[in-house]
Order: C-alpha cells, then structure tokens, then sequence
C-alpha cells in the first residue's frame, strides 16, 4: 500500500472510531459530521469524500462492531455446551452482552434504520447472516441429535427467534438505556423455551 | 377546553361568535395535523421542523405552538388519532374469529392493511420509539397496552374453548406474537412486501410460536 492508501486507511478508522463514541455518548440525531470530523482530527471534507451520509457512517460503523463481535463467536462457539435451546440461550445472551456495551448507538442504528428518508447506503437492521447462519448450524445439529424434529422449516424458526432477540431491545429502549444484558437474555431464554416446546418430537 | 364553559356562560350573549372561534381553532389544528403528517412521511420525525409544518399549513410557527405544545405531542396526536381508527376494528377482528390463529391473524391483519397504506409514517413512528424520552414512552406504552389486552384476550378465549393448554404464559406468547408482528415491517419497508405477503409469513411464524401451546 502507498502512502496516500495508508493515509486514507487511518483517516477513516479515526471518523469510524469517533462517529461510534459520539453515537453513543450524545446520540445519533444530536451528532453532526462537524464534530465527527473535530473528534477524529480531520477536515468536515476528508469525512465527506469517504462517507456519503451521516447514515452511511453509521451503517459502516455497525458493520466494524459486528466483524468484532463475531471474532468473539467464533472463539466462543466450539466451546458450546448443552443441547440445542441451551446453546441458542448462550449466542443470544452474548448479543446482548456485546451490544448493551454501546446499547445507545445500538438503539440508534435501529431507530436510523427505520428513518423514511434514509439513502440507500444504510443496512437494514435485522439482516444479520452470520447469526442467521450460526442458528441455522445450532438447530440442524439438533436435528441430528434427535432434539428437533426432522420435519420443520429451520429458517423460519430462525426468523421467529430472531424477531424475539430483535425487538426484546424495546426493554433497554424503555428503560432509557439502562438495562442489564442478564435481564434481556433471561426473557429470551423463556421464549426459546416456548419454540423450543414446539420443536420436540413427538 | 376553556371554551366550553364560557360558551355555556353567555350563551344568551353571543354563541355564534364563539363557535366560530372554536370551529377556527378546530380547523387550525387540522391544518395542522394534516401538514406535519405528510411532512413525517417525507422527511421522518427528525427531519421536518416545526417551522417547515407551520411553512406547509401557511402559517405563523407561533400558531403552531398555540395549538401544539412541541413537536413530539404533535407527531403523538397524530399516531393516536391512528390508532383509534384501527383499534375498533382490530377489536372486531379477533371477535368474531373462531379459532386463535384466526383471531390474531384478524387482528393484525387489520393492522397491516391500515399501516402498509402509509408505510413512511410508519416507518418515522417505529424510528422514534426507539430514542424517544421517557415521557413520551410512559404515554406511548398506554396505547400498545390496549392492544395487548387484545391480544391476551384473544389467547385467554383459546384456553377456555380448549385450544390451548391451561398452563401456557399468556404474557409471553402475546409479546412473542407482537415481535413477529412488528418484525415484519421490515419486509415491508425494505423489500416491499404486500399485506397477503405479510400475513402468510405471520402464519407461519405463528404455527412456530403456538406449536407447543396447543391443547
């Protein structure tokens, strides 16, 4: 990489760095691309010429915080133990331990996903294929263990969980923020139990 | 409200006078309303300025606030006036249904009919319940508490009639039955699903979540 890349590389860590902390520290409305740029240390122009959009920031944003995220599964997924609604407990319940760390630019992301004049460069929240495809894996080794009956649409029961996980982000949102992660995982634990009471063979 | 009683007072004096200003406040306030509802649509909540809906109603930003104490009661009344449009009929839906799958499936279906119509608002409603104050969730939360007595309502029939077990946490499942529900929009917001789209996946989701439930 030459210089010019590298420099270009490091600007835009620092604006996605900054934009993250300010997200989460002033909230997402109240935050313009001014500050960002002071906070990082660049001109209002070099964060311009790399994002389009304040939106467009954030999406970028949440994608680097996933890419962490699922480092973290994947050193923690091998290590997994129980059968399959245990095991489901446990990626849900590191979500949400993961997300309530920065719970208001979590909020944010959601809330700017909904927005009706967003530009196309934003990700719609909830469309999530890694954790898709980390459920889809934990629920078919369940089939071949003989917990989950061998005759059900897998990504619709995925869908159906993922509703739950998703909007049970409505219990830190009411609270203003302050929810523990151990509350938000013990009600999605009830409600993999109730899928799960209807996956069993019969 | 203040006008009422005066007008009760001095009827004898001049009632037509007053009802004229109460029919002019009357028409203010939808002038209004109407603006700031096609400006949420358009721009989202944070986007449109009370000074961009007093521009588009042609009028003063002071006339807004005299009708409007600030911009969140305004986009509030809005949704509210909303709801009541669709609660009755909700409420009929899952009446007159025979089994649960048709009550909700009635209910919300009502719901996606209504809000599918006009899915920018929806979408600018949906965005800011996720950051808005305190206040505004305590008075928004009266609202979603109706429709999930609802709902409970609806599961609590299916238990008496037989269709579900006795022992099930009708809480849980009626908050389950509202993720799928609002989850959906979604599709409808990005992948442009219709209505018939909306409640075949609901069906099914609901197959998911009321499969162990089931008497």
């Amino acid at each position: 990489m030459g210089v010019r890349t590298d420099q270009k590389a490091a600007t835009r860590e620092r604006v996605l760095e900054a934009a993250r902390d300010l997200f989460n520290e002033v909230g997402y409305d109240e935050t313009t691309i001014r500050a960002i740029a002071e906070r990082a240390g660049v001109s209002v122009g070099s964060v311009f010429t790399t994002f389009a959009s304040k939106a467009e920031v954030l999406s970028h944003v949440m994608n680097h915080r996933l890419a962490e995220l699922y480092a973290e599964l994947d050193r923690v997924a091998p290590l997994l133990r129980g059968g399959t609604a245990d095991k489901l407990c446990s990626i849900f319940a590191i979500h949400y331990e993961f997300e309530t760390r920065r719970v208001k630019l979590f909020l944010a992301h959601i809330a700017a996903s909904y927005n009706p004049n967003n530009d196309p460069g934003v990700t719609p929240y909830g469309r999530n294929p890694r954790l898709s495809q980390m459920l889809l894996d934990v629920l078919e080794e369940g089939v071949r263990k003989g917990e989950v009956r061998g005759d059900l649409d897998l990504r619709l029961i995925i869908d159906t969980l993922k509703a739950s996980y998703a909007w049970n982000y409505r219990m830190a949102a009411a609270a203003g923020g302050n929810m523990p992660a151990a509350e938000m995982s013990a009600v999605m634990d009830k409600q993999i139990a109730v899928i799960a009471e209807g996956w069993k063979p019969r | 409200m203040s006008f009422v009683s005066v007008n009760i007072e001095s009827a004898t004096d001049s009632p037509v006078k007053l009802t004229r200003r109460a029919l002019a406040k009357q028409r203010t306030r939808e002038r209004v309303l109407a603006a700031a509802r096609s400006l949420f649509s358009e721009r989202g909540y944070e986007g449109a300025t009370i000074r961009d809906i007093a521009q588009a109603a042609g009028m003063s930003t002071g006339a807004v606030f005299a009708s409007f104490a600030d911009k969140s009661e305004l986009f509030e009344e809005i949704l509210t006036a909303d709801y009541e449009v669709i609660y009755a009929q909700m409420t009929q839906a899952s009446r007159n249904a025979k089994t649960v799958d048709e009550a909700l499936l009635g209910l919300f279906g009502v719901a996606y009919g209504f809000h599918v119509e006009q899915l920018p608002l929806l979408r600018a409603s949906i965005a800011v319940s996720w950051t808005r104050s305190e206040a505004a969730e305590r008075r928004a939360r009266g609202d979603i508490k109706h429709l999930f007595l609802l709902i409970a309502d609806a599961l609590q029939r299916a238990i008496d009639q037989g269709q579900l077990k006795k022992d099930i946490d009708v809480k849980l499942l009626a908050e389950m039955s509202w993720d799928v529900y609002v989850a959906n929009y979604r599709r409808a917001v990005y992948d442009g699903w219709s209505v018939e789209a909306l409640l075949a996946r609901l069906s099914d989701q609901l197959k998911v979540i009321f499969a162990g439930a089931r008497a």
